[in-house]
């Protein structure tokens, strides 16, 4: 018996279990339109190789690192000047986080844009979003954990903020730093967080969003489908798989050049009772939130102009999060205000992170 | 006044039954996690301190000192009166600094302002800087929060 003959035979005793051969049938069944919006299918996937590399770096950073208020700055240092090649996974990890959640807004704009979130994908969009602020999450928790001067500062506001909320605010501020105040008690919490309870989450609404996208199949412009033409298609395996290797490899390389030349910085351990250092910035995704909140007015009718903003944001992110079902009519004028509102978000996203630079 | 016919079925019955008593038990269970993820919390009354460390303090200068976890910031002014703050933002609970040239607190997370006294004068705070009550017992210097007696 050679090995090629136990190897089939192998084969065969395993999807006699498992039934394999019926979802490698339907991979290679499954249809991947081709037309000139093709090139967003690739964002998703893209994504997932970012947070791939996000689960193996982390997992080896766990090695070394160590969620105390006294020994959580020097674990980093440790990792960045005595672990043999520990600057470079702490650069990876902190670039490809980078990277996951620029794509992450590229794929959702390309989604609202061409409209895939019209029925029935609209749990699909919902997932989506719950996975988006996953991402947001981890980053925000991810950002405390070498515990310098501004992490401290950016977890200070950002946990803050929740507070201006009527009610349930200062629960959520207090579940959140484990006190009244930022503690040694929320860096422990959020190296949980970041570590135990996000990963479930995420990995949880990744399987019923991948899920979604098998069941209702590849969504194809809103224009295309209404003429009834017949677009043409490519198998997802192997032709699309192979194509989205292509960006993978690229994407690799591009992570790892920017992480050998532009390593994180760390700077000294934070200190509960130091002042604020000059220059406090929170990760460049929520530059444009932290400039709202600054020009914000501290009075707006009488009422306090934070709790006024905060209370717009969240009746955003919940209009955000119901967007196919407001977005019903994709091809009548409602839908076209509604495509244009995706770009001024863009539009103030961006200008507002570019001011918070200057 | 006797009715004709039950109002639910013993099959109804019997599920709200066991779905209330389902509902009690799981209640049982989320309190104590509640509780459990809530730690208790309980800010100073008062902070006693040395005289001798704030007494030779130039006019115009800050000192710190721990207001439980906060910076707790203390004020000499020019007649020599004492005057504490908690040193926190009143916008989004950054540590604030004194600028003594300037005679202002700045808070450096978005840009906020309070004059000498601790009155927000410029950017987004919505409100003063904390006061605390001072006392001079010596040799002990006393800072109290409001209402302790």
């Amino acid at each position: 018996m050679n090995i090629k003959k136990l190897g089939a035979g192998f084969q065969a005793w395993l999807d006699d279990r498992f039934g394999l051969s019926g979802i490698a049938q339907f991979l290679k069944e499954k249809p991947v339109p081709q037309h000139k919006h093709s090139i967003w299918y690739y964002t998703g996937s893209a994504i997932l190789i970012f947070f791939t590399i996000q689960i193996i770096t982390g997992f080896m950073l766990i090695l070394y690192y160590r969620p105390t208020l006294e020994e959580a700055n020097a674990s980093v240092a440790r990792v960045m000047t005595e672990v043999p090649l520990g600057w470079i996974i702490r650069s990876v990890h902190s670039w490809s986080a980078t990277f996951m959640i620029a794509f992450v807004f590229v794929h959702l704009i390309s989604i609202w844009v061409t409209k895939s979130y019209r029925e029935p994908r609209e749990i699909t969009w919902m997932s989506g979003v719950l996975l988006l602020a996953c991402s947001l999450f981890f980053g925000f928790t991810g950002y405390l954990l070498p515990w310098d001067d501004l992490s401290l500062s950016a977890t200070k506001v950002g946990t803050d903020i929740p507070r201006s909320i009527p009610v349930v605010g200062l629960w959520v501020t207090k579940l959140l730093r484990g006190s009244e105040d930022v503690t040694g008690d929320t860096l422990t919490r959020f190296f949980g967080i970041h570590v135990c309870i996000l990963p479930i989450f995420l990995v949880l609404l990744l399987a019923i969003h991948i899920y979604l996208i098998q069941k209702k199949g590849m969504s194809v412009p809103v224009e295309a489908e209404t003429r009834g033409e017949d677009v043409r298609t490519i198998p997802f395996w192997p032709n699309f798989v192979f194509r989205e290797m292509v960006v993978w490899l690229v994407l690799v390389g591009v992570l790892f050049s920017v992480a050998v030349f532009l390593p994180p910085s760390l700077d000294k351990p934070a200190d509960l009772m130091a002042a604020a250092p000059e220059g406090v910035k929170p990760e460049w995704y929520f530059l444009f939130l932290f400039q709202t909140l600054k020009i914000v007015p501290p009075k707006i009718l009488f009422v306090n102009g934070d709790t006024v903003a905060v209370l717009l944001m969240l009746v955003a992110g919940v209009l955000f999060f119901l967007l196919p079902i407001i977005d019903n009519k994709p091809l009548e004028r409602k839908g076209k205000i509604i495509t244009v509102l995706a770009y001024a978000l863009v539009a103030y996203a961006l200008i507002m992170s570019v001011w918070s630079l200057l | 006044m006797k009715i004709k016919h039950s109002l639910f079925t013993r099959r109804q019955f019997l599920n709200g039954l066991f779905g209330g008593w389902i509902t009690a038990l799981l209640v049982t269970f989320v309190y104590p996690v509640i509780k459990f993820i809530f730690p208790p919390y309980k800010e100073p009354d008062e902070v006693i301190l040395p005289f001798s460390d704030f007494e030779g303090m130039a006019p115009g200068t800050v000192k710190n000192y721990a207001w439980g976890g906060k910076p707790g910031i203390l004020k000499k002014n020019e007649d020599g009166s004492y005057i504490a703050f908690v040193g926190v933002c009143t916008h989004l609970d950054c540590n604030v600094s004194y600028l003594p040239d300037q005679k202002k607190f700045f808070c450096a997370c978005h840009e906020g302002w309070y004059d000498e006294f601790g009155i927000n004068i410029g950017g987004p705070p919505p409100s003063p800087l904390r006061r605390l009550f001072v006392e001079i017992v010596p040799p002990d210097l006393i800072i109290k929060r409001e209402g302790v007696k």
